[in-house]
């Protein structure tokens, strides 16, 4: 039994937009090798989705599950852990955790600690040069300026260099946030310094929230329990917030703001400078 | 040892309240404080809008010390020292209500406190596009009340701010019928105003920009009652003989003093002179203060009054005890953009004030002014080729212009 009823209607189309999603992965399995693939999974309700349908289009074909890679950015809830490892058991992902020791290490693992710049090895310390920070410390925070930039972006293009990964999937969609509107199926990223050339997928651009929900409940696809217990969007513990106790699920999913519990975005402060007449 | 609580109140100017010489009666509650406060006649902040001001509010540090890294992360740079940091870090519970994006989590301004709330969560519409005073005062009503019951209570520092005299100046009825009942503006009729008339600086017509003034006047009176409410809150949690209550702005606001509307870079009196009362220290008898002082100094205020000792990063001076304040010149500085938006062209801006002369020096077009506020404190008539005094004025403002900014 499914966890919701949606009208016949409605299952066609959320099966046309699966069926759209497998020809994203048809097309870089056509030129890809599969070992030189990964799949961003967060635990989060999108990526989720996306190995879900990579699955099914794996079985269908009978190709092999590209490997699934997570960033652990030393700030993540235990629930979405525990998720990941019970599904990549579930569904036999061979799943890879990235973290960026070094800071973590520098930061004895503690939120908030000082982390003393000259503490770091050569590759962050370029990284933060790299970023115009100039400064001698700054507190471990996950999604700072520093922190997301040595927490996230560094472990990931470190991690494509050393794995030789050429292709990541990715579970982003155009409705989550006005920035992701102009986004495409399939993006060539040139190589720079520090980022390994790859090219990325995007399998599941075109669902919207609502269709997230509608297809991991009437599929049946497992999903991590803080969404039950109000969250709307997932990202590092001590920033994201719920701003109610009912699932995500049955919130007003189209007139809220799906981030609204993460960290205060850009565009949100913008929106406000706009309205007192700045900007 | 008692709490200390700052009420900012941004775009405030000093001139509109009745301790400050108004007879326009549009502040009654601020002005019964004041009888019975530190009041300071010559506050100056260091700059003429937010961004720029505040760093000197709650880091006692200069906008262009770090302007350039700041411009670049679009966050508050970490080599200045928020009062917050400080003050929790010496066991305090800090906490800030306020809805000034400006001021939020995105531009780094909530480190060091124990609860933060920028607003940033809510919904707001171009005729409020802040949470009003009344909303912010619930928050620190509840806020206090479980801190006050709560088993852990220490002593606190309250930061609130309030936004309701920013514009798009649209004050409720019952405020505007204060200030003039014949005015029966809708509120689409008052933000197309703020649209048509304020974001473009246009001052041609002198009728407008009076109506404009009033409606601000009708929002200084909306902020008097929130004011009022906020004393009562801390009343109702006994703690307000428990503190000592400081109350400025971080700039002022211009209705056509200098040719502009609103709050840009320039560096008059109708934005640089605030208000700066302190109420309940000491004896909470009411005493003037006529030296000149500085938003710089509002925050080693704090750590003086908390009893902590002097922070090497504060470049002000405690106003506490008022014997021991030194005299001296007021600097201040900000980007001297006219209208809202910074253009990448736009130079810097700079005054210097010492007793009643004031310096003004502007980059873009080299240009010099000077005022003597003791006999033109409207600063109308620019004695710079003409005085005296100007070489040696600006020999002093000099070095500020030449340092370096970072």
């Amino acid at each position: 039994m499914p966890k919701i009823e949606l009208d016949e209607k409605r299952v066609e189309e959320l099966k046309q937009k699966i069926e759209k999603s497998k020809e994203i992965f048809k097309m870089a399995y056509d030129r890809f090798d599969p070992e030189e693939m990964r799949l961003i999974w967060s635990g989060g309700k999108d990526s989720t989705l996306t190995l879900w349908i990579c699955r099914q289009f794996c079985q269908e074909n009978d190709l092999p599950l590209p490997k699934a890679f997570t960033i652990d950015e030393g700030d993540a809830f235990e629930e979405i852990e525990e998720f990941l490892e019970t599904y990549s058991n579930e569904w036999g992902v061979e799943l890879d955790w990235g973290r960026n020791e070094d800071v973590l290490k520098a930061a004895g693992y503690e939120l908030g600690a000082d982390v003393v710049v000259a503490d770091l090895n050569e590759r962050n310390q370029a990284e933060i040069e790299r970023i115009g920070f100039d400064l001698e410390r700054f507190p471990f925070e996950a999604e700072s300026y520093v922190g997301n930039h040595l927490m996230k972006t560094v472990v990931f293009n470190t991690y494509l260099e050393d794995s030789n990964v050429k292709v990541v999937f990715q579970g982003i969609r155009w409705d989550e946030q006005e920035a992701r509107a102009e986004d495409e199926y399939c993006e060539e990223v040139e190589a720079e310094e520090f980022v390994p050339a790859h090219t990325r997928y995007r399998p599941i651009l075109h669902f919207t929230e609502r269709d997230i929900w509608d297809t991991t409940l009437y599929f049946d696809i497992p999903y991590c329990p803080l969404y039950e217990e109000g969250y709307r969007s997932l990202g590092a513990k001590s920033t994201s917030r719920k701003l109610t106790d009912i699932p995500a699920w049955e919130q007003d999913l189209e007139n809220t703001v799906e981030r609204a519990g993460r960290r205060q975005d850009k565009e949100k402060t913008m929106a406000r400078l706009r309205m007192l007449g700045y900007m | 040892m008692k709490n200390v609580v700052l009420l900012t109140i941004d775009c405030l100017r000093k001139d509109v309240l009745g301790c400050y010489g108004s007879r326009e009666g549009v502040a009654p509650f601020i002005d019964s404080i004041a009888e019975r406060s530190v009041k300071f006649t010559k506050a100056q902040t260091v700059a003429p809008y937010t961004q720029a001001s505040f760093p000197g509010i709650l880091t006692s540090s200069y906008y262009f010390d770090h302007a350039k890294e700041e411009k670049r992360t679009e966050s508050l740079s970490l080599k200045r020292t928020l009062i917050s940091e400080v003050l929790k870090r010496a066991g305090i519970v800090t906490a800030a209500f306020h809805s000034n994006p400006y001021l939020g989590e995105y531009f780094g301004w909530s480190r060091g406190w124990n609860k933060f709330y920028d607003s940033m969560e809510e919904e707001v519409s171009p005729i409020s596009p802040f949470i009003k005073g009344d909303a912010i005062n619930k928050m620190v009503d509840r806020w206090l009340s479980s801190h006050v019951s709560s088993n852990d209570y220490r002593p606190f520092f309250l930061w609130t701010h309030y936004m309701d005299v920013h514009e798009p100046y649209i004050p409720e009825k019952e405020h505007l019928d204060v200030v003039d009942p014949s005015i029966g503006l809708g509120k689409d009729e008052m933000l197309a105003l703020f649209e048509e008339v304020v974001l473009k600086r246009d001052v041609s017509n002198a009728e407008t920009v009076n109506l404009l003034r009033k409606l601000y006047l009708a929002c200084v009176r909306e902020v008097d009652d929130h004011t009022r409410m906020f004393f009562d809150i801390l009343k109702k949690h006994t703690v307000l003989d428990e503190s000592v209550v400081m109350i400025t702005s971080d700039h002022g606001d211009e209705f056509g003093e200098h040719g502009g509307l609103s709050h840009n870079g320039k560096m008059y009196a109708e934005l640089i002179d605030s208000p700066l009362l302190i109420y309940n220290y000491s004896s909470g008898e009411s005493q003037v203060c006529d030296t000149l002082v500085s938003g710089l100094d509002i925050s080693p205020t704090i750590v003086h009054l908390f009893g902590l000792d002097p922070v090497e990063n504060f470049q002000g001076q405690s106003l506490l005890p008022l014997e021991d304040y030194p005299q001296k010149g007021c600097y201040g500085e900000a980007i001297g953009k006219l209208g809202h938006r910074v253009k990448d062209t736009d130079r810097p801006v700079y005054f210097y004030r010492e007793n009643d002369l004031k310096i003004i020096y502007r980059v873009e077009d080299d240009s010099w002014e000077m005022y003597d506020l003791q006999s033109d404190p409207k600063e109308q008539n620019n004695l710079f080729d003409t005085s005296p005094m100007a070489e040696e004025m600006k020999s002093k403002l000099r070095p500020r212009i030449n340092r370096e900014q970072k």
